[in-house]
């Protein structure tokens, strides 16, 4: 239902009439903020893995320079106090290696950077494997494209929310999908991805993560954000912000979230239709 | 038997070619300011003294007539009068845009006819109603592909748009592309900005009232057109003598065959059929039967299905009590439907708005002075936000029925017009309602009555989860909303040319749509006050000043309105307002205002006819927290609402060459909407989010726009049963690439971050080929 927005777009557009152009625009500044991308995850499979946390600070629109931070401390505590250090490896990214996260704890960030002190928490909950993923041809919403198609099945507890990533090589960023359970309690049911550029011999990863409710919601408004941002159905632009809090100065908000999830990966690589 | 004063009567009847009675037909005694207007049975009655007099008869839609008449003893007349539009092949015309009505006591309303809409070139070669509406001052549209329209700064959601007395909850077929009026099947429409009758109720921002014709009653005839991307079709006629007519009209739009013919699997058509019976019982008895089916389908590989349209049935009797009382009692059914239908995630998906509507209003001639309009009105409605299901075996939807709401809006009015001396004329009056709230399946209870909570940690607003569910029957009230909304304008003429008119006006709004994009969607759901919505309450203050010039050649309108609205909705970030059951937790109130200048100049008689309009306005709304503690929107700020338009320059003209061509221009100018330009970014999980701070802080580039139309009508049909004529148009005629949007993104296979300028139409020319016989 999300997408909805996003597919109506796309239906105005083939009006045959409309044109797409670049435009050079003047664009004002705003204050740097902080922008912590604290996302830990977890394969399924695997029992430990490398994380990474980002910090840097927003910049103007058009610059291409990414602007990291360099120099903080970034720890995650476990509530029985156990703590993770996390070591600047790269300017800007803080690694922790061989990260084991436990069911049903909740884990505390702590970042101290330029003054000010960050904090957030977040459960660790189990995930959800992938039943099974399938490609078909000209099924989606275009008759020539191949669809990848992948299929989960919610435990019907009720409160499940999740997040399918697709990466390609031919696509800059992954696609995001969000999907909760309040229609598909307890059922199977699937989620699709498909693009012009996926043709035979192309490869598509396939993650599903389990994520929490506070997740899920800034997910949801981060991609308003930059689905339809300006579209002919824009929904309004806000200011997205996360459950890291500067308890410094909470006035100085702070960009990003701060996640773990655990996450199952499938990889479907496109072969040739069968007529 | 005595003579005083050697005074006579002329009494008289006025009516059409086909021998319909016809209301409100002014009369005028030239040279004197004595004047009558005809009842709704088209009668009249004057007392003059003995002499010779010219009589004036004037209405819209007619040509105007003169009769000389000596009056020397009591007298009856039957007057008729020739409809305007019949006198295309004639050499002289006389008036055909519809003149200032400088007396009466109606202000901030214009009327259209048909004729006059036909004469508005538009997009792909099909007359419309709105787009000629928005032609008007105070009025305009939230952009191309944008449906619906604004008045002085209001939602197109606060619009009452009536058809024969049926409410429509959306007026455009095709995202704004088309309106959903047939004009063929239109007699005639008035647009209230302001000054809105007792009798009119509802919505906040402006009525729309919209009369459908009646069919022939003399023969059968017809009318329509094949154009390049639609056609339509009417036939009327009699049936028994002309006791009862017919007329049946439906359109058509067809270039998702061309789309399909390419191999392009996808579509997006509309279709509409409008009906209307008339039944004269007798003299004092009529009955009249309105019908109309619209739906527009957008189809994308058969993938994704989108159904929706307005189906609605009005029966009416007016009834004659005597000559100076008039009924009219009116039952609608009303259906307004929406379906999805989207195979990728295995659903579909339906809501709507359903209503059933009793209206019984008379009208009083108390004398020749005062007349009174009272009555009642009454609504059922039935809210459907949503019924989810499976479309297949294989699909993990669960069926699902989100709860209705069900509301019972009651009114009663009263209105009286008045001429207080022979320059000051006054109507008052109020409309009293009662929104009543019924039970339905289930009720969510918050603690402390709060559905939305103000999270000061993070920093942003969250829904509540209920405390406990509970249930209400239909029959019980779970909420009653009691309005009183006086309504009051008052004309001051200096003679028949020049007037100042001042009105003020309450208005309250019950129905609200939920949207949040800067233009209704179909997917935009109607929701009815309660609980936690209170009804919207607008009130609006207007002068004017008001005159025709140079013997009714020209007519200049100047307005200026202040308006100011309490509870006003706005949403928290992020609210996801599909299938939501429970809207009261996305909600934040606020307020609003508008404030602005109108400006009309119109030609109306001479080869060369049109007008000028000009508006400058501001339009803006505030969402302050709900303690001192939480931001609200903006800061609590006012911003600007998403159709404030600082300029909106209109021109309108039509030049009849000679009785077989006539050129029709129009040209437009308007400050761009306001929009969000992103401040900043960041990169998130690979992907690049664009920072907005604020609300509506930056504006598109200014939209302007010449559209060049020319009618032609070939010599053969000089025979007046059968006429025909060519339309060609060219819409944007310089192509000027008008934004509709600015899209900020990453490009997904550069990574680059860019400014794209989404531009709906370029020039546009089409080709239509019109027949009436």
């Amino acid at each position: 239902m999300n997408n909805v927005y996003k597919i109506l777009v796309f239906g105005l557009i083939l009006g045959c009439w409309s044109c797409l152009d670049v435009v050079e625009v003047d664009l004002e500044e705003a204050t740097p903020r902080l922008v912590v991308d604290a996302t830990l995850q977890k394969n399924i499979v695997n029992n430990s893995e490398n994380q990474i946390i980002k910090i840097s600070r927003t910049r103007d629109f058009f610059s291409d320079e990414p602007v990291l931070v360099e120099g903080a401390t970034v720890s995650v505590t476990d509530e029985n106090g156990e703590v993770f250090n996390f070591q600047e490896t790269n300017p800007g990214e803080y690694t922790f290696n061989d990260f084991q996260p436990v069911f049903e704890t909740t884990y505390f960030l702590e970042v101290e950077v330029e003054g000010q002190l960050l904090t957030a928490e977040e459960t660790y909950t189990e995930g959800l494997e992938i039943d099974v993923v399938s490609q078909s041809f000209g099924t989606g919403f275009s008759d020539d494209q191949f669809q990848v198609r992948a299929f989960f099945t919610d435990d019907g507890t009720g409160n499940n929310f999740y997040l399918f990533k697709f990466f390609t090589d031919f696509l800059f960023f992954p696609d995001f999908t969000l999907i909760d359970d309040e229609f598909i309690s307890g059922n199977s049911n699937s989620v699709t991805f498909s693009d012009e550029d996926l043709v035979e011999g192309e490869t598509v990863l396939i993650q599903l993560h389990k994520i929490s409710r506070g997740y899920y919601n800034y997910l949801q408004r981060l991609l308003a954000q930059v689905g339809a941002a300006g579209g002919p159905f824009q929904a309004q632009p806000s200011t997205v912000r996360g459950n890291i809090v500067n308890e410094t100065n909470p006035d100085d908000f702070v960009f990003g979230y701060f996640s773990i999830s655990e996450y199952d990966e499938v990889s479907i690589t496109i072969e040739p239709e069968n007529d | 038997m005595f003579i005083f004063g050697q005074e006579f009567t002329l009494i008289g009847t006025v009516s059409d070619k086909s021998g319909f009675e016809l209301p409100d037909v002014n009369i005028a005694i030239a040279g004197t300011n004595i004047g009558t207007v005809t009842d709704f049975e088209g009668n009249f009655e004057i007392t003059l003294p003995k002499g010779q007099y010219t009589l004036v008869f004037q209405s819209i839609s007619f040509e105007t007539q003169e009769i000389n008449i000596n009056l020397t003893e009591n007298q009856s007349i039957n007057v008729e009068l020739a409809d305007s539009q019949e006198e295309l092949d004639d050499v002289v015309v006389r008036t055909k845009i519809e003149k200032t009505d400088v007396r009466s006591t109606q202000m901030s309303a214009n009327s259209l006819t048909s004729a006059t809409i036909k004469k508005v070139p538009v997009v792909l070669g099909e007359p419309d109603v709105i787009r000629s509406l928005i032609q008007l001052p105070g009025v305009s549209s939230a952009g191309e592909g944008a449906s619906g329209f604004n008045v002085r700064g209001g939602g197109a959601d606060q619009n009452l748009i009536l058809v024969d007395d049926a409410t429509v909850f959306n007026s455009s077929h095709l995202f704004g592309l088309f309106s959903i009026f047939n004009p063929d099947a239109i007699k005639d429409l008035t647009l209230y900005k302001g000054g809105i009758p007792a009798k009119y109720g509802g919505r906040v921002s402006s009525v729309l009232d919209i009369q459908q014709r009646s069919g022939n009653p003399d023969k059968f005839s017809g009318e329509g057109s094949i154009g390049v991307v639609s056609s339509k079709l009417l036939l009327e006629g009699p049936v028994n003598d002309g006791q009862t007519t017919y007329l049946v009209s439906g359109r058509s739009s067809y270039a998702h065959l061309f789309l399909q013919l390419a191999d392009n699997p996808n579509s997006a058509y509309f279709y509409d059929l409008n009906a209307k019976v008339n039944h004269r019982i007798d003299n004092n008895n009529n009955l009249s039967l309105s019908a109309y089916y619209g739906r527009d389908v957008i189809s994308i590989n058969d993938n994704f299905v989108n159904t929706f349209g307005t189906t609605f049935v009005s029966a009416r009797w007016s009834h004659t009590f005597n000559e100076n009382l008039f009924s009219n009692m009116s039952f609608i059914v009303n259906d307004y439907f929406y379906n999805l239908n989207l195979d990728s995630v295995g659903f579909e998906f339906d809501s709507g708005v359903r209503n059933l509507n009793y209206k019984y209003a008379f009208n009083y001639l108390l004398n020749d002075e005062i007349t009174f309009d009272f009555g009642i009105e009454s609504f059922l409605h039935e809210f459907n936000p949503g019924n989810i299901r499976p479309n297949s075996e294989t699909s993990g939807i669960l069926s699902r029925q989100l709860t209705k709401n069900y509301a019972n809006e009651n009114a009663v009015f009263f209105d009286v017009d008045q001429e207080l001396t022979n320059r000051l004329s006054i109507r008052y009056g109020f409309r009293l309602s009662a929104f009543l709230r019924q039970g339905q399946r289930k009720i969510n209870v918050y603690e402390d009555d709060l559905p939305v909570l103000y999270n000061s940690r993070f920093g942003i607003y969250e829904q509540a989860d209920p405390i406990d569910v509970i249930s209400a029957s239909r029959s019980e009230i779970l909420n009653s909303f009691i309005n009183f909304e006086p309504r009051i304008s008052l004309a001051y003429a200096f003679n028949d040319d020049h007037s100042v008119k001042l009105g003020y006006n309450r208005m309250v709004q019950n129905l609200h749509l939920i949207t949040n994009s800067s233009s209704p969607t179909p997917l935009d759901v109607w929701t009815p006050s309660g609980q936690f919505i209170d009804p919207q309450i607008l009130d609006q203050i207007a002068f004017g000043y008001f005159s025709n010039l140079n013997e009714d050649k020209f007519s200049i309108e100047t307005e200026l309105f202040y308006r100011k609205i309490d509870n006003t909705i706005d949403f928290i970030d992020g609210a996801n307002l599909i299938a939501n059951e429970f809207i009261e937790r996305d909600i934040l109130m606020g307020e609003g205002r508008a404030y602005g200048w109108e400006f009309l100049f119109k030609k109306n008689t001479g080869k060369l006819t049109g007008w000028i309009a000009y508006t400058l306005s501001r339009s803006e709304q505030r969402t302050p927290g709900r303690t001192p503690d939480e931001p609200g929107i903006n800061n609590g700020e006012w911003y600007l609402n998403n159709f404030d338009k600082t300029h909106d320059v209109s021109v309108v003209a039509s030049y009849e060459l000679d009785d077989r061509w006539e050129f029709n221009l129009n040209f437009i100018a308007q400050t761009g909407q306001p929009v969000n330009f992103p401040v900043g970014q960041y990169q998130f999980q690979d992907l690049t989010i664009p920072v907005f701070e604020g609300r509506n802080l930056n504006r598109l580039p200014t939209f302007h726009r010449l559209d060049l139309g020319v009618n032609h009508y070939p010599r053969k049909y000089k025979d007046k049963s059968r006429k025909a004529y060519w339309n060609f148009s060219i819409y944007n005629a310089y192509n000027r690439m008008n934004a509709n949007s600015i899209i900020f993104r990453q490009d997904q296979q550069s990574g680059q971050n860019e400014a794209v300028r989404l531009a709906i139409f370029g020039i546009v020319p089409a080709l239509s080929y019109n027949i009436k016989f």
